[in-house]
């Protein structure tokens, strides 16, 4: 008996609960459970057979109460922390369930049907009373049950068209039809003091009612598309609500001297991504709150992001500093520059004072002055070493160390560099263990590159340096990596000198994107003849760029092994963080944010008026320092680091998954690399470990501009993914380095338009023997069918077949070889399997072992050939297929729009010599719904199919029948894709993917 | 908000514009006639369109019932009749009575029975759809409740051997639902037009010979939820689920699939680019011959 096992599963998670110091998370059936401390999982336990959790109460009796679509269960708290599963408590009742709460004995179950009926029932599951008020039955989206005592109990119901409903359910009276929102109402709440009402709708505001009068109070608007869930918390004077704009926000119920109450929104976190937080949280003890979304993440964020500890924005102005702290400021002078320290931060004025911000105490004295700095001068430092690098445009430096509190100037020195008469630029960086490094660039574009290394403990030239300076190159960025200097220059450009040669020649990588500045290099690894860095720009692009370098530090060549592009306004710099995760940070219209790019979201952000301003940004031990100059005062933010995992999951995407595919040739690390593409435009990297089971995301990458159609790997080191638009990217793999794996778009398949709106359906790949040439089949919306030839040395795409099948459109292709001959088997959506033989159309030979030889002839393009032969086999689309050569017969699996999946046989009519096919093996009915793929696996003997009714189903297929041999319900809406990997152990792992996203083992 | 250009180059949207449609969805009701000849049949008189808005098949019925009849040339005792139903406003048509109310309200039932003088409908069509939330089960749980609404409203208004077609979408309890049908009618179908879009999951039960089970009493009442209106129609009184109970699998049963329009009518999936549409214009939606059937049909 063959055997499926859930291993992971990702996906939509509707509610999240804090218990103690537990976070409570559904997903689909199942809840897990984490210590959001450490975001470690204490379990995953099944609570319902089928039916996805809504929502869940803890009671103080120690149950839990868990609620999804017309399932309710009752489970002790002990046996969800330990247990596999509870779902031997599952009841299931007629009507939807819309909300669930204990009674206040926590003997009785309270359940709001989308009836708006109150069924009670006890922990036996008889059911005891049911409870109603008179009036239409019209169905209801939202609900909540609000118990005071034992003889106080209210429903408050959300109905499809405007209306909100309060009633007792102990003696099913009537209250309030409040009407007043417009369309329906998702969620509608009580507070804790029973004394207000607060619901929220489709019109995307959130209204809050007097209990007693019925009265509408006022209206919060701030959302920008539909409000899901609501929640007061501290003592009902705040309320957080989450909604489809991805947003968590929180509003203050704040009552004017007038008596009035408003909601004044106070925060708004971009909690998930594309769509959707589905729950919300608070625990009020640690100020944080816990959100849900369809992305599958669970995140936890910091209410008091800039009031935790009092010490978060400070702001000063000259004046200020004369007025408050002694320091005589001149009319009209101004802040020039600073930089962050452990102590606090060093200022220069318009003077040439230095000054010195003292954090502890919140002070600020004065240093010493240097009139050499008057008017212009720019302000570096090396915070680790309390060393401030201060120059003017007349190439003069103060050099300054500071002691630990910064209170002292330790060493001081005062330089004149002769080399240069003028500086328009002036960059520090760490050298080495012992000493920092500045480099000086004149004005005179003739002027070479001017460098110092200078000891810490000194601040003694060690060297002096000159760089030849490349033509249309200005200094932007500079970092010391392994005895290379690396300048980031204007026009996305990167210059790499040796330190350790005489001859200063630039190696340049120029243009590496669409051309701003480089704004920062930073080292990620090292192998042994090559280094990784990664460089941002200021347009958002950022890229990671391998150097190959001799023992002599001699550069070889240079690969830009992974380019992406932010999708948020100027990008300034970037770091990897102590989870191996890539931040950056940068500006967005007014605000300064942080940003972590491998899970995708927002750390922090500040409102600084935007990035036209002096600024300076520094990491520390738990926290980051952003100073900024916004209408000439200066502000320091502290962003804490939060003490807690900012995710307890990290989700995957935020839609529907349309594709998956293993690199299945290779393993990687423990296990295997995977791409999903998602109709959220993007493609995640991903790995899954066969022994933990854990998913890990790399990168999401976002070139493409409409939703994913297909990906595929075709090689160890190549990937394909197609979407509308006629968009098919050829990307490249490199897993050389330890630390991660890094995919780069190598090239994109020209498009037949300018503008193309046609769809890539699918695609095929055949390589050419011995090279890692291929040709490519690519198939349309418009029945349009291309044969391509890659050619790796040039890196391109050319065109040598082209034709049409009918009108419709096209939705799967397969190259086959088969007696020497090369075939393309394609599905269109008219039901027909269609076999077009191309082996007199194609330019390559096909030897005897049916592989593509390259015989060197001149490549033109020819027309596709009428199709050898067709046959009918689904009544509609075909959504999926897989293909099998076996004995001279080829085998193709089709899976239809029609429910209906078959297994069609293809041989070699003697007579004709043209394939023939036959339908060997037909089910009818195979699912309720829409087949959407296939995938063979067990060494080509078994099928796996995906439906969008959520019943997997695994066919034997080694008697050319299809035998049902393992059905299975997936938890994963619109399931529409599927990969499939045998392991050495003779198991196979299956990967489902949706509306979320699952890790199954299948074993003999 | 207009139309994307992506639904102008539609080849549906065009032709439904060409045609003086006020939607594509006309093209679905008239693939679905095109297999089942519902609307061919002589003695239809009373047929209920609901959730008609804005019209298109409204239009439709219009046009087959009253072949090129203007509504002056109608007799007193014409017993033909088109009630359509929506919550939203629409604009007149030719021998349509609207009607602007909610399916899913008791007395709705009382107006359409008023309108055809207490005389059953012939011919029940819904192609309704709520909002969507984007919670799956939700939105098809939902979708499900106003199938069952229109399908409530139907038992009372429907002739015996009478016939009932509504949009569904094929989810995860969409056997649930056929299940449920196959108590009431002889045939349950699952019909998708050429011109519904595969990529979507929508299709049509065509539910062919009304058969209100034996006793059964259908009658509308306010306080009863649609849920309690469908109790008792399991022939089985005994297995009656209770209020609460253990769970347990529910019996689910797959309908006949069966795909509506031609093959030469256009694939709704495809992209057409002008040249094919100006060729393909004078070819007629309506199939020059009967479908042909698929070859495990022919080997069987
Ligand atoms: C897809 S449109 C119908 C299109 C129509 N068949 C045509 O061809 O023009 C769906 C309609 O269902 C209506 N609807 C949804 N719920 C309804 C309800 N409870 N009662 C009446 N109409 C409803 C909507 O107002 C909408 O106009």
């Amino acid at each position: 008996m063959s055997e499926i096992t859930e291993l992971t599963h990702c996906g939509p998670s509707l509610c999240v609960k804090f218990f103690e110091h537990y976070v409570f998370a559904a997903y689909g059936p199942l809840l897990k459970i984490y210590e959001y401390k450490t975001g470690k999982v204490v379990n995953t336990c099944r609570v319902l057979k089928k039916n996805k959790v809504h929502g869940i109460s803890i009671g103080k009796s120690g149950n839990i109460l868990a609620y999804g679509a017309r399932s309710v269960s009752v489970f002790p708290m002990s046996e969800a922390l330990k247990k596999e599963s509870v779902q031997k408590y599952e009841n299931i009742t007629t009507e939807w369930i819309t909300s669930s709460e204990f009674d206040y004995t926590e003997k009785n179950i309270y359940m709001l049907t989308c009836y708006n009926k109150i069924l009670v029932y006890n922990l036996e599951s008889k059911s005891i009373a049911i409870k109603a008020v008179p009036g239409e039955r019209s169905i209801l989206y939202s609900g909540s049950i609000k118990v005071f005592s034992d003889d106080k109990a209210y429903a408050v119901a959300g109905t499809v068209m405007n209306g909100v409903i309060i009633w007792d359910l102990i003696t099913e009276k009537m209250f309030h039809n409040l009407t007043g929102h417009e369309g329906a109402i998702f969620n509608v709440i009580l507070s804790d003091d029973g004394k207000l009402i607060a619901s929220c709708s489709d019109d995307r505001s959130i209204k809050l009612w007097d209990f007693t009068t019925g009265q509408e109070l006022t209206t919060g608007w701030g959302h920008t598309a539909r409000i899901w869930y609501l929640k007061f918390f501290d003592n009902d004077r705040k309320l957080i609500s989450v909604s489809e704009d991805c947003t968590c926000r929180v509003w203050s119920v704040s009552r004017s001297s007038t008596g009035k109450i408003e909601l004044v929104q106070e925060n708004i976190i971009e909690a998930h991504q594309i769509k959707n937080v589905w729950g919300v949280d608070v625990q009020e003890s640690e100020n944080i709150a816990v959100t849900s979304g369809n992305d599958g993440r669970i995140r936890v964020i910091d209410l008091a992001p800039v009031s935790r500890y009092g010490n978060e924005l400070q702001s000063f102005s000259l004046n200020e500093l004369s007025i408050k702290h002694g320091i005589k400021m001149e009319k009209g002078e101004m802040f020039k520059g600073f930089q962050p320290f452990k102590f606090g931060l060093i200022a220069a004025t318009s003077l040439g004072k230095i000054l010195m911000f003292d954090q502890i105490s919140n002070s600020w004295s004065l240093l010493m002055t240097d009139s050499r700095l008057t008017s212009y001068s720019i302000f570096h430092g090396i915070k680790e070493e309390n060393i401030a690098v201060i120059a003017n445009n007349k190439s003069e430096l103060l050099v300054l160390k500071l002691s630990e509190d910064g209170k002292t100037i330790i060493k001081e020195s005062k330089l004149h560099y002769d080399n240069l008469s003028k500086t328009i630029n002036c960059l520090v960086t760490k050298f080495d263990e012992k000493s920092l490094f500045i480099l000086l660039e004149s004005p005179n574009p003739n002027d070479q590159l001017q460098g110092l290394q200078l000891s810490n403990n000194t601040l003694e030239i060690i060297n002096e340096y000159t760089f030849t300076k490349p033509k249309n190159f200005t200094t932007s960025s500079v970092a010391i990596i392994e005895n290379l200097l690396i300048i980031g220059s204007r026009f996305s450009t990167v210059g790499i000198y040796s330190l350790t040669k005489e001859q200063k020649e630039c190696y340049l990588i120029k243009g590496i994107n669409e051309g701003d500045n480089i704004t920062s290099t930073t080292f990620i690894s090292k192998l042994p003849n090559a280094l990784i860095f990664s460089v941002t720009s200021r347009d958002g692009y950022y890229n990671f760029i391998k150097i190959h370098i001799s023992k002599t530090f001699e550069i070889a060549k240079h690969e830009i092994i992974y380019s992406n592009k932010v999708a948020r306004g100027f990008l300034e710099g970037s770091f990897i963080d102590e989870n191996d995760d890539f931040i950056i940070y940068g500006f967005k219209s007014s605000l300064f944010y942080l940003y972590n790019e491998t899970k995708c979201y927002e750390l922090a952000s500040q409102l600084c008026g935007g990035a036209h301003r002096q600024w300076n940004f520094e990491e520390f031990n738990d926290y980051f320092m952003l100073v900024f100059i916004q209408s000439s005062t200066l502000h320091i933010r502290r962003i804490n680091k939060l003490k807690f995992p900012h995710t307890l999951s990290d989700g995957l995407h935020g839609r529907e998954i349309r594709d998956i595919t293993i690199r299945s040739s290779k393993s990687y690390k423990n296990g295997y690399l995977f791409c999903t593409g998602s109709e959220d435009t993007g493609i995640r990297l991903s790995y899954f470990d066969i022994t933990t089971n854990e998913i890990n995301t790399y990168w999401f990458e976002r070139q493409h501009v409409s939703g994913l159609q297909t990906c595929s790997f075709i090689s160890n080191n190549l990937m394909i993914s197609t979407s509308a638009r006629e968009e098919l990217f050829l990307w490249k793999l490199n897993t050389d380095t330890e630390d991660r794996p890094y995919m780069n778009l190598l090239q994109h398949l020209p498009t037949s338009m300018d503008t193309p709106d046609l769809r890539i359906m699918d695609f095929s790949v055949k390589f050419i023997e011995e090279t890692v040439d291929f040709v490519l089949a690519t198939i349309y919306s418009d029945s349009t069918i291309k044969i391509w030839y890659y050619n790796s040395d040039e890196n391109k795409f050319k065109l040598i077949i082209g034709g049409r099948y009918e009108t419709c459109c096209l939705t799967n292709a397969n190259f086959v070889t088969l007696n020497q001959k090369l075939y393309c088997v394609v599905t269109p959506t008219d039901g027909y399997i269609v076999v077009y033989n191309i082996t007199e159309a194609i330019q390559f030979e096909l030897s005897e072992s049916n592989t593509l030889v390259n015989n060197e002839k001149d490549l033109t393009q020819t027309a596709l050939p009428m199709y050898e032969t067709r046959i009918r086999v689904h009544q509609s689309g075909i959504k999926s297929m897989d293909t099998q050569v076996l004995d001279n017969t080829l085998k193709v699996y089709t899976t239809g729009d029609d429910n209906a999946i078959g297994l069609t046989i293809f041989k070699l009519d003697t007579s004709t010599k043209k394939l023939e096919g036959i339908t060997n093996s037909f089910i009818e009915r195979a699912n309720a719904s829409t087949i959407t793929s296939c995938s063979l696996f067990n060494n080509n003997s078994k099928l796996l199919t995906t439906s969008v009714d959520q019943i997997v189903k695994i066919y034997d297929i080694s008697n050319d029948q299809l035998d049902l041999i393992n059905e299975r319900y997936t938890t994963i809406a619109d399931t529409g894709s599927c990969d499939t990997i045998d392991l050495s152990d003779g198991s196979s792992r299956l990967l489902i993917g949706g509306v979320g996203f699952s890790l199954w083992k299948w074993t003999q | 908000m207009g139309k994307s250009s992506k639904d102008k180059r539609d080849v549906y949207y065009r032709k439904a514009k060409e045609l003086g449609y006020r939607a594509r969805s006309a093209f679905k009701l008239l693939q679905l006639n095109e297999q089942f000849h519902f609307l061919d049949d002589p003695n239809l008189k009373r047929v209920v369109d609901l959730c008609a808005a804005p019209g298109s098949w409204s239009q439709v019925l219009s046009k087959t019932m009253f072949k090129g009849i203007k509504e002056s040339e109608v007799t007193e005792d014409d017993e033909r009749k088109i009630v359509a139903v929506d919550l939203q406003p629409m604009s007149p048509i030719d021998h349509v009575t609207r009607l602007q109310a909610d399916i899913t309200h008791p007395r709705t039932l009382n107006k359409i029975l008023e309108l055809f003088n207490n005389s059953k409908a012939d011919f029940v069509c819904s192609d309704g759809a709520p909002d969507v939330t984007g919670l799956h089960d939700l939105d098809e749980y939902v979708q499900q409740q106003l199938i069952m609404s229109a399908l409530q409203l139907t038992t009372c208004i429907l002739k015996e051997g009478g016939i009932f077609v509504a949009k569904i979408f094929r989810g995860r309890d969409i056997n649930l639902l056929y299940t449920q049908l196959g108590y009431l009618f002889e045939q349950v179908i699952c019909a998708k037009p050429r011109s519904s879009r595969g990529t979507s999951l929508e299709a049509f039960i065509v539910c062919i010979g009304y058969i209100p089970p034996k006793g059964w009493q259908p009658k509308l009442d306010e306080n009863i939820s649609v849920q309690e209106f469908f109790q008792g129609l399991k022939t089985d009184s005994k297995n009656q689920p209770r209020v609460i109970e253990r769970y347990y699998e529910e019996e689910r049963n797959i309908a006949e699939f069966m795909s509506c329009g031609g093959l030469q009518s256009f694939d709704s999936d495809a992209t057409y680019h002008y040249d094919v549409v100006a060729a393909l214009s004078d070819v007629s939606l309506d199939p020059v011959q009967s479908p042909t059937s698929p070859a495990y049909k022919k080997d069987s």
